[in-house]
C-alpha cells in the first residue's frame, strides 16, 4: 500500500475510534462543571443569579387567576412545592392521551389551553419561560430520570440519530464536539457534554433567560445548519435523547451559562 | 482539562501582581500573551478622558484597588470591585468613584457617589465590556485630590460585538 | 417589562456597624443602537440612576451608563444608625421611576 494510502487508512481508523469513544453515562458532566468558580458561585446564589427573577415571576403566575372567574394553576396543583417536586425531572415524556412527546413547556401550554381554556403563552414568551423556570426549580437538585423505552423509544432513537448526524455547512454532528472534544476550547468557551440540565437558564450572551430550544437553535446556527422551530419534533426528540444522556445528573434549573 | 479562566487579579498600584501572573502561568496561560499591567501608561485619549472628570488634576496611584478578572470569560457581565483606603469621616472621605472603559462604545461606565455615611469606600458591580482594553477607576477625595487604579484586561467574548 | 429587584441586607446590625447592601435588579439595560429593521436604530433604554435613602438623607447614588451589565448587580456599604427603612429609587431613561423599600433593624 502506498504511503498516502496508509495515512488515509490511519486517519480513518482514528476517526472511527473517536466516534466509538462514547463516554459511559456516568461520565457525562453537567454544564456547571464547565463554568468558572465565580460563575458557579453566582449560579447557586439567589442574590446574584438573575434567573431567579423568572422563577419568582413563574411562582406569581402559578397562583394568579387567568381571568376573574378562571382557575389558577394552584387550584388543581395545590402546594406545588410538594406536589410538583420532581415533576420536571421526568420530562420530556410521552403524553398518554395523545401519544405525542411533550417537554415541560408543552405540558404547561397543554394545561393552559385545554384545562384553563386560555390562549397559549407562546414558546419563548416571558410568561412561558417564567413558568418553566419556576416548575423546573421545584426539581432543583433531583436526578434527571426520563423514560427512553416503550412509547418513548422511537423519539429517543430519532434524537440519537440527530445527535450523531453531521449537519450544516460546517458538516459537524453534535457528537463530534460534545463527546469527542469535551474540555477543548471553542474560541473563549469550553466545550461541554451538552447535558442541558440547567435550562431555562440565564445566558450571558443573551442577557436573558432562554429555553433549551433557544440554546439548540444557537448550536444549529453555529454549524450553519437549519434552525428548527421552538417546540419542533426535531428538538423535542433531541431533548429526550439529551435527557437520557443526563440520567442521574441533578436538575439545575434555573442555571447560569455563558 | 485546562482551567478555563485565569484567577482574579487585584490591581493595587503600583506594581505587577506577581501572584496572579504565577497562577496564570501554572494554569497553562502563556504569560507573554497577557499584556504587562502596571507598565502601560494611559493613551493620550484616555488621559484626556481622565482629565475631563478630574478637571485637569492628575490623579495619584495608590490607596485604591481595582479588582477585576485579568481574563474575562464573557464581556456581558464582569464582576468588578473597587476599594479605596479612606477613614470616611466628614473631614476625609471619598466623594465618588468613576469607571472608564477606554474602548467601550461609551467609555464612561458608571459613577458611585459615596459620603461619610458609607463607613467604608467599597463598591462592586457588574460591567459590560466590548473588548480587551484598559479599565480605569478614578476616585475623588473630599480634600480635592484624586486617586487612580487601572487594569489591562483581555475579553474573550465581547459584549455589544459578539451576540448580546 | 417586569422590573424587579432583590435587596439583601443583614437581618440585624448593631449601631455604628458597617453593613453591606447588595442589590440585584431585573432590567434588560438595553444599550440601543441596533438596527430596528426599518432603517432606524433601537433607542437606548437603561436604568440610569439608583439612589438609596436612609435615616433622612441619601446614602448612596449610582449613576449608570451603557457599560453597566444587563440585570445589574451593585453592592455598597452604610453605617447602621437606627432601625428604619432604606428606600431605593431607580430612574429609567424616559423618566419612569421604580421604588423598593427594605427595613434595616438596628439593635
Amino acid at each position: 500500500m502506498s504511503g498516502r494510502g496508509r495515512l488515509i487508512q490511519g486517519a480513518f481508523a482514528l476517526g472511527l475510534a473517536a466516534l466509538a469513544a462514547v463516554p459511559a453515562l456516568s461520565e457525562i458532566k453537567s454544564g456547571t462543571e464547565f463554568l468558572s468558580p465565580d460563575m458557579r458561585r453566582q449560579q447557586a446564589d439567589e442574590t446574584r443569579n438573575p434567573a431567579f427573577f423568572w422563577v419568582e415571576q413563574g411562582r406569581e403566575l402559578f397562583s394568579r387567576k387567568p381571568t376573574p372567574d378562571g382557575q389558577a394553576c394552584v387550584s388543581c396543583h395545590a402546594d406545588p412545592q410538594q406536589s410538583l417536586r420532581g415533576t420536571a425531572a421526568h420530562y420530556p415524556q410521552v403524553d398518554a392521551a395523545t401519544a405525542k412527546l411533550l417537554n415541560l413547556e408543552g405540558r404547561i401550554e397543554q394545561c393552559r389551553v385545554e384545562r384553563q381554556g386560555q390562549p397559549a403563552f407562546g414558546y419563548e414568551s416571558p410568561e412561558l419561560l417564567a413558568m418553566t423556570a419556576y416548575l423546573g426549580s421545584l426539581s432543583r437538585g433531583l436526578p434527571v430520570e426520563v423514560k427512553t423505552d416503550g412509547a418513548a423509544k422511537p423519539y429517543y432513537e430519532a434524537g440519537k440519530a440527530f445527535f450523531e448526524r453531521r449537519q450544516g455547512q460546517l458538516n459537524l454532528s453534535c457528537q463530534q464536539c460534545h463527546d469527542g472534544l469535551v474540555g477543548q476550547k471553542l474560541r473563549g468557551d469550553t466545550v461541554s457534554h451538552g447535558a442541558g440540565t440547567g435550562y431555562p437558564a440565564y445566558r450571558l450572551e443573551w442577557n436573558d433567560v432562554g429555553s433549551l430550544h433557544r440554546r439548540l437553535r444557537a448550536c444549529s446556527l453555529g454549524v450553519r445548519a437549519t434552525q428548527f422551530d421552538y417546540g419542533s419534533p426535531e428538538y423535542l426528540a433531541l431533548e429526550l435523547y439529551l435527557a437520557g444522556r443526563a440520567k442521574g445528573l441533578p436538575v439545575e434549573t434555573p442555571g447560569m451559562r455563558r | 482539562m485546562s482551567s478555563a479562566i485565569s484567577p482574579r487579579s487585584r490591581h493595587s498600584e503600583p506594581g505587577l501582581d506577581r501572584r496572579s501572573v504565577l497562577a496564570g502561568a501554572t494554569a497553562g496561560l502563556l504569560v507573554a500573551a497577557l499584556p504587562a499591567r502596571a507598565a502601560t501608561e494611559p493613551s493620550p485619549e484616555l488621559a484626556q478622558l481622565i482629565a475631563r472628570i478630574t478637571e485637569g488634576a492628575v490623579p495619584e496611584r495608590g490607596r485604591i484597588t481595582l479588582d477585576i478578572p485579568a481574563l474575562v470569560e464573557n464581556g456581558n457581565s464582569v464582576d468588578t470591585r473597587i476599594v479605596v483606603e479612606s477613614p470616611m469621616t466628614d473631614a476625609d472621605h471619598v466623594r465618588w468613584i468613576h469607571l472608564i472603559a477606554e474602548k467601550n462604545p461609551f467609555p464612561d461606565m458608571a459613577r458611585f457617589h459615596l459620603g461619610p455615611r458609607a463607613g467604608r469606600a467599597e463598591v462592586a458591580t457588574t460591567l459590560r465590556l466590548a473588548q480587551s482594553q484598559k479599565i480605569t477607576a478614578v476616585a475623588a477625595l473630599s480634600g480635592g485630590a484624586f486617586v487612580l487604579a487601572d487594569a489591562d484586561i483581555v475579553v474573550t467574548l465581547s459584549a455589544c460585538i459578539d451576540g448580546g | 417589562m417586569t422590573f424587579n429587584a432583590r435587596i439583601t441586607l443583614p437581618p440585624t446590625a448593631s449601631v455604628g456597624e458597617i453593613v453591606e447592601i447588595r442589590v440585584l435588579t431585573r432590567h434588560p439595560m438595553d444599550r440601543g443602537g441596533q438596527s430596528d429593521g426599518r432603517g432606524g436604530t433601537v433607542p437606548r433604554k437603561i436604568l440610569n440612576r439608583l439612589t438609596a435613602t436612609y435615616a433622612g438623607e441619601p446614602i448612596f447614588r449610582f449613576d449608570m451608563h451603557t457599560g453597566v451589565a444587563a440585570n445589574p448587580f451593585v453592592s455598597f456599604t452604610t453605617r447602621a444608625v437606627a432601625t428604619g427603612d432604606i428606600v431605593f429609587e431607580w430612574r429609567e431613561d424616559g423618566g419612569a421611576t421604580y421604588t423598593r423599600t427594605a427595613r434595616l433593624t438596628v439593635t
